[in-house]
């Protein structure tokens, strides 16, 4: 197995790109549509209503209280066009009491965008509640009780630790930085087609080599190689970019470990149905991005409530990876609240990699 | 001694290999001879284990090596025709690699590796990357990957498809080297005639799966024993004299090509002063005329009506 992966490092030490470049990728990815780097997003409002001016005016000053976003009132004609051509992900369409997005593309920063509007407008609505009831301008009054109100709300865990609260960014991290993993992974995978097609799989059967150690040597380097990956993006991420990542890193890194495992298999699984790497080549990158999709990972926690999706979710590792590292950094747990997430995850991967082996080997025959 | 037994292969119910009966006795060098599609690597591929045959036997020194596949694969090479090498690595890595899995290591690898290399000629370009060599050395390298463990029977299938002359003629020698110093016994598919006819003792001559002739190449030329090949020059030529020529008593094959006649007729046919008549009569000049003697390519030509090369 060890003279396998040996061969293996031995190629990506020669050309060390992919690698290099993935790792980068996840980075980048996170950075840029996760607002990593903490840049201003701008976000285009307007009005359709008669006295449009006055309520672009308004809901403008009460949106503008975010750091993460710029409000800036634009014509209604130009915001639609922008949306049409893609050129804005978002934009705001402003009535007297309430909102309408406008989405062209659903990026993981609409949800955020519409986080924020839909708080700011409840907000106001209380605000206005009170001000129907006690007559008078309140708002003052009210911003500052709520500056100090006497009834806080602080969320605590079991171990009396304060509750880490959601953060969009975080689940972004994990989210690219599996995705990018599960590319890696697959064309590592790949590797055992490559090598039958080109006669060396055959040479090492002819060997005293056993088949099980063929395997092993194949799966275990795409395993360490990806968990490299992984490990490189959340170190510089938590150590370097100061992301909050929780403080249980092995667990984290445990989870995904059981992740990367799951995903070999499937790719593993997509490997035998597949005669050349070319095939492979066509069909797993198109295959890929939609997991998380349908994962929901981009999107705020309960976003897909469609009983199939959520279905076809479960079938893959990156749903349970998600959930099991979400609730170990916002909320605290330990092994054994994950305990089930992993077990899902080990069981889809040693079906997967049952299935994927023996249609590799009917083939073969 | 290897030996198969009315060995035959089926692809989705198409017969690619029917009743093949071979042997290898030990220290000899055996030729497959055929065109493409001949069934060659698939009766390789069975030999060496690779894959089942759907009927027959193959034994190895009387042992059954479906059942063991070991007997057969711990003491042969196989050089498969595609390049089976790391395009990534150096030569010295790649053959670093298949020794180790053969369980070479330390001095006995560094030996092995030294003298596989310095075998095929590519010492001095060990370090280089596999990918950056000519076909033929990377052919070359695709032997030595095979050498390493020494191996009692070396197989080889098509080792010289697409090379240049002198990558070929070094891979010549290096098999006839292999065969009469080492003794290493040698099973050599291909469907250039000249290379098997240089290296082999004796020869299999496959068509559509079958073998349809095998022997030395003595024996084999000796099926053409009763024929004379004739080549024939002329200044022109037309279908009326040609098809005149064919009904001569005694032609069995003629090859026209351009200005020549190729002619296969049985001894003592008097077709010469038959031919000379016949090109007076349609005012054809004779340029020249030549006996020829049989080649295992005539042979081919005899039993198959075509050429290797078809």
């Amino acid at each position: 197995m060890k003279d396998v992966l040996w061969a293996q490092f031995a190629k990506d030490k020669r050309k060390p790109l992919l690698v290099l470049l993935l790792i980068v990728g996840s980075i980048a990815a996170t950075l840029l549509f996760g607002g990593g780097l903490q840049s201003v997003t701008t976000v285009v409002i307007f009005s359709e209503e008669a006295n449009a001016a006055e309520i672009e005016k308004k809901w403008g000053g009460l949106l503008n209280t975010n750091d993460t976003f710029t409000f800036e009132v634009v014509e209604p004609d130009k915001a639609r066009e922008d949306i049409k051509k893609g050129n804005s992900d978002v934009a705001v369409k402003l009535m007297e009491d309430d909102y309408r997005l406008l989405v062209s593309k659903n990026m993981p920063s609409v949800s955020s965008v519409e986080q924020h509007v839909k708080k700011v407008f409840l907000q106001e609505a209380q605000i206005r509640a009170v001000e129907s009831q006690e007559g008078g301008d309140v708002r003052e009054e009210i911003e500052s009780y709520l500056d100090d109100p006497p009834f806080q709300l602080v969320a605590q865990g079991l171990d009396s630790e304060q509750i880490t609260a959601y953060n969009i960014r975080t689940q972004l991290l994990f989210a690219f930085t599996f995705l990018i993993s599960m590319f890696l992974l697959g064309f590592k995978v790949n590797n055992v087609t490559q090598d039958k097609v080109a006669g060396i799989w055959d040479r090492m059967i002819l060997s005293p080599l056993k088949k099980t150690n063929m395997y092993s040597g194949y799966l275990l380097y795409s395993f360490l190689i990806t968990m490299f990956q992984i490990v490189v993006v959340l170190i510089v991420f938590k150590y370097v970019l100061q992301y909050d990542v929780g403080d249980n890193l092995w667990l984290i890194i445990l989870i995904a470990a059981c992740f990367t495992f799951g995903m070999i298999s499937i790719a593993m699984l997509i490997t035998g149905f597949v005669r050349t790497p070319e095939q492979f080549y066509a069909i797993y990158p198109s295959v890929i991005p939609v997991i998380p999709l349908v994962s929901g990972v981009y999107m705020m926690p309960g976003t897909i409530t469609n009983p199939v999706l959520l279905f076809i979710a479960d079938l893959f590792p990156l749903a349970h990876a998600m959930e099991a590292i979400m609730s170990v950094v916002f909320y605290g747990t330990g092994l054994q609240d994950v305990l089930m997430s992993l077990l899902y995850m080990l069981l889809i991967g040693i079906v997967a990699m049952g299935v994927g082996i023996n249609l590799v080997e009917r083939r073969s025959n | 001694m290897l030996e198969t037994i009315n060995l035959s292969k089926s692809f989705k119910g198409k017969k690619v290999v029917q009743d093949l009966n071979l042997y290898l006795a030990d220290g000899e060098s055996v030729g497959l001879l055929g065109p493409n599609g001949a069934g060659k690597s698939t009766t390789i591929s069975m030999i060496s284990t690779l894959i089942k045959p759907t009927s027959g036997r193959i034994t190895m020194n009387g042992v059954n090596a479906i059942d063991k596949p070991g007997e057969i694969r711990s003491v042969s090479g196989v050089v498969p025709q595609e390049l089976a090498l790391y395009q990534e690595l150096s030569a010295y890595e790649n053959l670093k690699f298949f020794g180790s899995i053969y369980k070479l290591r330390g001095k006995e690898l560094a030996k092995a590796i030294q003298q596989a290399l310095e075998f095929v000629g590519l010492d001095d370009r060990k370090k280089d990357l596999v990918r950056t060599y000519s076909g033929g050395m990377k052919r070359r390298l695709n032997i030595a990957a095979a050498l390493l463990h020494r191996p009692q029977i070396l197989i080889l299938d098509e080792p010289t498809v697409g090379i240049d002359p002198q990558s070929r003629n070094h891979i010549l020698e290096a098999v006839r080297t292999l065969n009469q110093q080492d003794g290493t016994t040698i099973l050599y598919t291909s469907h250039y005639m000249e290379e098997v006819e240089q290296l082999c003792d004796r020869l299999y001559i496959m068509d559509h799966g079958k073998v349809i002739a095998a022997g030395t190449k003595e024996e084999l030329l000796r099926i053409l024993s009763t024929e004379d090949k004739i080549k024939v020059e002329v200044n022109k030529l037309d279908e009326a004299f040609v098809e005149q020529v064919k009904t001569i008593e005694g032609v069995h094959k003629i090859e026209v090509t351009e200005l020549q006649l190729k002619i296969i007729a049985a001894k003592g046919s008097s077709l010469i002063s038959k031919l000379v008549h016949l090109t007076e009569k349609h005012h054809i000049q004779l340029l020249n005329f030549q006996t020829e003697t049989p080649s295992l390519e005539d042979v081919f030509l005899h039993l198959t009506g075509r050429t290797l090369r078809d």
